[in-house]
């Protein structure tokens, strides 16, 4: 595939995997022989707070970060994080969102109030029609664990056709970072998340 | 043993790599023999990286010093004795090392020495954003800055050769975005040297009294020279001149580190890569004239893209005026991007398009924006800073007072935050004494005076401060907050812990000896394990109304540490659960101790306990005064 310059966001909370989905996708980009350039959250900010990594691959990528608008797609591991940095999506930009909401402490006792799924649904929709749901807990959950929640969601993003990775390779690198006791299990959510990404591009958006 | 793939001997391999294992991986590549440093966002990965490459090349000798002003000492004790020797650390680090670094350039390199900077634009980890590419400056010493992890890799590597060449420090630079974005990266051989080792007894150079100091110094004058005058032919630095003209006006670019492939990628977003001349510097100090001199010849108009200060932006000017061009040509900089942060992507295209005459469409923001309320980092569940800071917030309720609780940095900061809400002051590591010295100099005596601070910040740079308030009679309770790790860099161990960075015992430093040592009377001198909430608050309540200088040690391992020890021995943690027969709503442990993995239950106005969260600490039983909270016995 030749690709000038490829921009994914992957947002999420401390804790959630962003860096080593990070590290996946860019080893899978290097496997398909793309230049790769990451930038990603490390140190104190991990301590629960928000976390992003910007990836940018192709053949005419030199720094790491996306501009605002420029992101191809967004992939949030935690649904409330993808409205934080919403500005760096265009009208094009396709939005990848797992459903669960993580309600940072002390929120209600601050007096404020935290989003609802509902209401991150209209409000994303105003930025873009390419918005994609996917129950990742539940569905890691029912692979029968909920770490792989990461890996269903690399899968969707292959069923969704919206990252210029191959299957294979995506699949190659993300069993590499993992013991081979956990390979099978992932592997499951991997097709699993492919499934669902497919069932998604041909369903409308509600 | 699993060989990391940047430790593999296997040159040409293109791999992915952090930018800090690349400058590691370039560190290794040659030949350095010392290494040494002191953790700080976003250095820490490098002499980690190195560490794990230890194994494998056990050549290394690398350390974590107890500060940067030793590590740096450390590294320049092995150049003195002519091995390749590498000092790293967080931009404030630098500070700390810079009364060493200061006089180290005069005397200069023997064995190749290279002092790792890595700064931190937008202070996404740090206290401020300082620009250490004055350091080089100060210290008169050129200033290397990569722009990509492999040029990274290369550059340092070519640093230790540059470095023996000239015998000059070189100061490595480097920001946020390289440290800590992955790129692909090709190995290069790794190279052993060969060459007798061991101290010179040159004691013209290294003793650097007033009459030495006066010769080196003509010698520092001479090197810098020598490298201004080699800068041009610099094999970092690049040159490419255009010619042509954008609305009339031909664009002479100026740029070094990530801002130049951002910049990069930003003309080439608009097309206009071919149509501007572009000097890239790999050196940004001392400038290369003749280079500089052509981009001029070539431009209308300079403009200097750099973060923070107007460093490049001034030699560029400075050079217009002694090449008397001072009138005839615009030297943009700061006039068009700011002087605060990091620049994100848009900044690039923004400000380039203002500039010169281009269409910059905002992407258009819906009407009503969705707020979501920040995430503040927070403690772990279990953490036994908080238990701390609450046990000090009941002494200080119970004494009808308020304490100053002068602080410091670490995990321990985020204690500001509600519902602690427990510290008053961090400047510095280990400015919590120093601060409290002064304050306890004028504070009326009915607010007492606490100064807080982690075990590893105390080695770091507590010691000097205690022992000035021993001295001098500044009266004041030192709470240590010991919980054997340095926790908010990524768990490194410290003296306390006596766990060398490459995982061999090293000697462990006991604190209330230490603490001794610094003439705090033994009697007031207390320990107590951080976890015992009731004991904490009754020996804290009697340490606060003690006279003189007080320590109080807090200890308990870091929770997340522990927590990891607890998952490989597969030790199980206690269950604890809330009474719901007993427990009346107060919402005292989630209001004023807030541990997370306390739930209050809206709809049925209860207080749960997420046993996925919990880290069975126990602190909370004590917390409740309905005396709901009770250990699952089975
Ligand atoms: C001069 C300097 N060096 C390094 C750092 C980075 N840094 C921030 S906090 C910290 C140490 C924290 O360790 P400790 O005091 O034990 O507290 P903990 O995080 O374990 O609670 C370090 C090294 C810094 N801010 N300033
Ligand atoms: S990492 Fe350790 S010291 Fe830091 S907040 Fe968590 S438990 Fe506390
Ligand atoms: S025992 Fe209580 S304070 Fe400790 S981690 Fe569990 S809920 Fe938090």
């Amino acid at each position: 595939m030749e690709v000038k310059s490829y921009n994914l966001l992957n947002v999420g909370v401390g804790g959630q995997g962003v860096i080593r989905a990070a590290q996946i996708l860019s080893y899978a980009a290097l496997l398909d022989d793309y230049k790769v350039r990451t930038a990603e959250t490390h140190g104190m900010a991990q301590r629960g707070g928000s976390v992003a990594s910007y990836l940018r691959f192709g053949t005419e990528v030199e720094g790491p970060l996306i501009p605002r608008g420029k992101t191809n797609t967004i992939l949030a591991f935690e649904a409330s994080e993808a409205v934080r940095i919403f500005n760096y999506a265009g009208p094009e930009t396709v939005f990848l969102i797992n459903e669960s909401i993580i309600v940072p402490p002390m929120i209600h006792q601050m007096g404020m109030d935290y989003p609802k799924l509902t209401e991150i649904r209209t409000f994303l929709k105003e930025v873009s029609v390419h918005l994609y749901f996917i129950e990742g807990v539940e569905i890691a959950t029912s692979v029968g664990n909920v770490r792989t929640m990461n890996v269903v969601m690399l899968g969707a993003l292959i069923g969704l056709d919206v990252i210029p990775l191959k299957k294979e390779t995506l699949e190659k690198a993300i069993l590499s970072y993992l013991p081979s006791k956990l390979h099978d299990i992932n592997k499951k959510a991997f097709e699993i998340g492919i499934e669902k990404g497919i069932e998604l591009r041909g369903g409308s958006i509600d | 043993m699993i060989r990391p793939e940047f430790a593999e001997e296997n040159p040409g391999k293109k791999i992915i790599m952090l930018g800090n294992e690349a400058i590691a991986r370039g560190i290794l590549e040659a030949g350095v023999v010392i290494g040494a440093g002191y953790p700080g966002t976003p250095s820490s990965e490098i002499l980690l990286t190195l560490a794990e490459m230890q194994k494998f090349y056990p050549h290394l000798k690398l350390e974590w010093s107890v500060n940067e002003k030793v590590g740096f000492e450390v590294a320049y004790g092995g150049s003195m004795s002519n091995v390749r020797s590498v000092a790293v650390m967080k931009h404030v680090g630098v500070n700390v090392a810079s009364d060493a670094f200061m006089t180290a350039c005069y005397a200069g390199a023997r064995g190749g020495m290279v002092l790792i900077s890595a700064d931190d634009p937008n202070c996404y980890s740090s206290q401020n954003e300082q620009d250490n590419r004055y350091f080089g400056l100060h210290a008169l010493v050129p200033v290397f800055e990569p722009s990509t992890p492999q040029e990274a890799k290369d550059m340092i590597k070519y640093a230790f050769d540059f470095s023996e060449e000239y015998q000059s420090l070189v100061l490595f630079r480097t920001t946020t975005r390289l440290n800590h974005g992955r790129a692909d990266v090709i190995l290069g051989e790794v190279k052993v040297i060969d060459r007798d080792y061991g101290f010179d007894w040159d004691r013209s150079r290294w003793v650097c009294l007033p009459s030495h100091s006066r010769v080196l110094r003509l010698r520092l004058l001479e090197r810098l020279e020598e490298i201004s005058n080699y800068a041009d032919e610099f094999p970092f630095n690049s040159l490419k001149l255009s010619g042509k003209k954008i609305n009339g006006i031909k664009y002479g670019f100026v740029a070094a580190g990530v801002p130049y492939s951002q910049l990069l990628d930003a003309l080439n977003y608009y097309g206009i890569a071919d149509k501007v001349s572009i000097l890239k510097l790999g050196l940004v100090f001392p400038p290369p004239k003749e280079l500089i001199k052509k981009l001029f010849a070539y431009s209308d108009e300079i403009v200097v893209v750099e973060e923070l200060e107007p460093f490049l932006e001034n030699i560029m000017k400075q050079i217009a005026f002694e090449e008397g061009y001072s009138k005839e040509l615009t030297i943009h900089g700061k006039d068009i991007f700011p002087q605060n942060g990091e620049f994100s992507g848009e900044i690039y295209l923004e400000n380039i398009a203002r500039l010169i005459g281009l269409s910059y469409k905002k992407v258009s923001v819906p009407e009503n924006i969705l707020i979501i309320p920040p995430r503040l980092p927070i403690l772990c569940p279990g953490c036994g800073h908080r238990s701390t800071f609450y046990a000090i917030n009941q002494v200080e309720k119970m004494m009808k007072t308020k304490f100053v609780n002068s602080s410091d940095i670490g995990c321990y900061t985020l204690a500001v935050y509600k519902p602690l809400e427990g510290i008053d002051t961090e400047v510095c590591m280990g400015g919590s004494i120093g601060l409290a010295n002064g304050i306890a100099k004028v504070q009326s005596l009915d607010n007492p005076v606490l100064a807080i601070l982690g075990d590893s910040t105390f080695f770091h740079s507590g010691i000097p401060a205690l022992i000035n308030a021993v001295f001098n009679k500044n009266n004041m309770l030192v709470v240590i907050l010991d919980n054997r790790s340095t926790s908010m860099t990524g768990f490194q161990d410290n003296p306390g812990t006596g766990i060398t960075i490459t995982n061999e015992p090293g000697t462990h430093i006991v604190l209330e000896d230490l603490v001794k040592g610094c003439g705090v009377s033994p009697e007031k001198i207390w320990v107590e394990d951080a976890y015992k909430l009731n004991e904490t608050i009754e020996k804290l309540e009697e340490a606060v109304k003690t006279e003189g200088v007080r320590v109080f040690i807090s200890r308990h391992l870091c929770s997340l540490v522990e927590s990891n020890q607890f998952r490989a021995q597969q030790i199980i943690t206690p269950s604890i659960l809330v009474d719901q027969e007993k427990c009346n709503g107060c919402l005292i442990c989630v209001n004023k101790f807030g541990c997370q993995a306390l739930n209050f239950n809206e709809v049925y106005k209860n207080v749960t306990i997420e046993s996925s969260e919990c880290r069975g600490c126990k602190v909370c039983i004590d917390v409740c005064p309905q005396h709901a909270i009770y250990e699952e016995i089975e």
